[in-house]
């Protein structure tokens, strides 16, 4: 019943996790860029006018937001070889699947966004002779960036935590190594606790920022 | 090109069937133990009492910023050895889903609870109501209202991530899929059908929350604009 915790044959192994590390932050930093550059592509493409423009979008929208990450990521890795005879590493398919993911919800927090900056912001701009997309980058985008900004950061986090799902296709994210170190060294509990920690210290001091974002961008317009 | 063909796929839908089943059964009992668990720590959390709510607070925030996968793989490899007990996926999965989710839970909570005007703790309290009982009969019925579509948009969340438990073996959706991918060699043709089932398991339930919101709306309760 007692168990003795021997966390040095963990940290014998530090740069197996330190390659995990540097894997999940990989991963985080394409899915994140391309996830919320193409959010705010896919926002606007929502709220655009032209219903041949905006029900496409809405359909991507609805399929990436109501199916599970772990499908989509499976289903790029084993499915879209077999449709499209091109190789899929494991890499590319978790990317695939997070940052698509990520792109069908934060495009929602970007229409959100800018609907919520009053329809007098665009007339004014449309007084002093703004174009269309002049007022957008202008006007609405700045004003309603601020009010998007928590919830943004709070996609991010997801986006480091999905992250482990890689390790299902055998990417060399933090997960995934350790589960390679609790196989060689039978120690489950520690390898496994290190990562939870880790995890825990690196995400932790962000969804502090999320709190202080909401309670300075939340709902006034400081 | 690939030829399709889905007959391979549809001769065996009563395996799917069952994973959808497993599906269902770990995500409701995730949300039956949940739920209460996720209240108790909302409670704990505003406690007046600083070790009790310091330890909540812990609890929560540790439970929301850990991938449900790395919680997933802890309390199935790592646990049993802790607490020399045999633990089954089934297990394993119910228990993880039901902490991670009440950590969630407990921030609906405690942001229901505290959206509730302070004058009506203070009118329970002239009426000479005791704090739990005003709690339960004045504040709670007002808040849960409030909370149904936070609720609903988590339960939807966690209904999602039940996914991962056929990594640790447990014949769920995901699961069934995986193994009839690889007896059928038809993963496209088997993948492409569960994110469909998925999808319209989803969309049903999401669609049953706007239903909701809508008639919240209509009663002067929601947070619909």
């Amino acid at each position: 019943m007692e168990y003795t915790w021997n966390f040095t044959s963990v940290f014998a192994y530090w740069n197996v996790l330190a390659i995990g590390l540097l894997g999940t932050v990989k991963l985080f930093i394409i899915c994140t860029v391309l996830g919320l550059g193409g959010g705010l592509i896919m926002g606007m493409l929502r709220y655009s006018k032209s219903r041949w423009v905006s029900y496409p979008a809405m359909l991507y929208v609805e399929v990436f937001r109501n199916t599970p990450v772990l499908v989509q990521i499976i289903w790029f890795f084993f499915a879209l070889p077999v449709l499209t005879g091109i190789e899929v590493s494991p890499f590319l398919a978790a990317i695939l699947g997070i940052t698509l993911n990520t792109i069908a919800f934060s495009s929602e927090v970007f229409r959100g966004g800018i609907q919520s900056i009053e329809r007098e912001q665009w007339e004014a701009g449309k007084a002093i002779g703004m174009s269309y997309a002049q007022a957008m980058r202008r006007v609405i985008l700045p004003q309603a960036l601020k009010r998007m900004l928590p919830p943004l950061t709070s996609r991010g986090i997801e986006v480091f935590k999905m992250s482990t799902l890689a390790s299902i296709v055998a990417y060399p994210e933090m997960l995934q190594q350790a589960k390679l170190i609790a196989s060689y060294e039978f120690n489950p509990i520690e390898a496994y606790t290190v990562v939870a920690l880790i995890f825990f210290v690196v995400l932790l001091p962000l969804v502090q920022l999320t709190y202080m974002l909401e309670r300075r961008f939340g709902k006034s317009d400081a | 090109m690939h030829e399709w063909d889905f007959a391979a796929t549809l001769a065996d839908m009563d395996l799917l069937m069952l994973g959808l089943w497993n599906t269902l059964q770990v995500f409701v009992l995730a949300l039956v133990f949940g739920i209460p668990l996720g209240l108790g720590l909302a409670l704990g959390r505003m406690s007046r009492i600083p070790v009790l709510s310091q330890v909540c607070l812990f609890l929560i925030e540790f439970f929301r910023t850990t991938p449900p996968l790395v919680q997933l793989f802890w309390f199935f490899f790592a646990l049993p050895i802790l607490i020399s007990a045999q633990m089954t996926p089934f297990v394993a999965s119910v228990l993880t889903f039901s902490i991670q989710s009440s950590a969630f839970f407990a921030e609906i909570f405690r942001g229901g609870i505290n959206s509730i005007d302070k004058g009506q703790w203070e009118a329970a309290k002239a009426i000479g109501m005791t704090q739990k009982s005003s709690l339960r009969r004045i504040i709670l019925p007002q808040a849960v209202k409030r909370m149904i579509p936070a609720f609903a948009e988590r339960s939807i969340e966690l209904l999602k991530t039940t996914t991962l438990i056929s990594t640790v073996s447990y014949a769920d959706l995901m699961f069934q899929a995986n193994d009839l991918a690889s007896k059928t060699f038809r993963p496209l043709e088997v993948y492409t059908i569960v994110a469909v089932m998925y999808f319209f398991l989803i969309l049903v339930f999401s669609q049953l929350t706007i239903l909701l919101e809508y008639r919240l709306a209509k009663s002067g309760e929601g947070t619909m604009r």
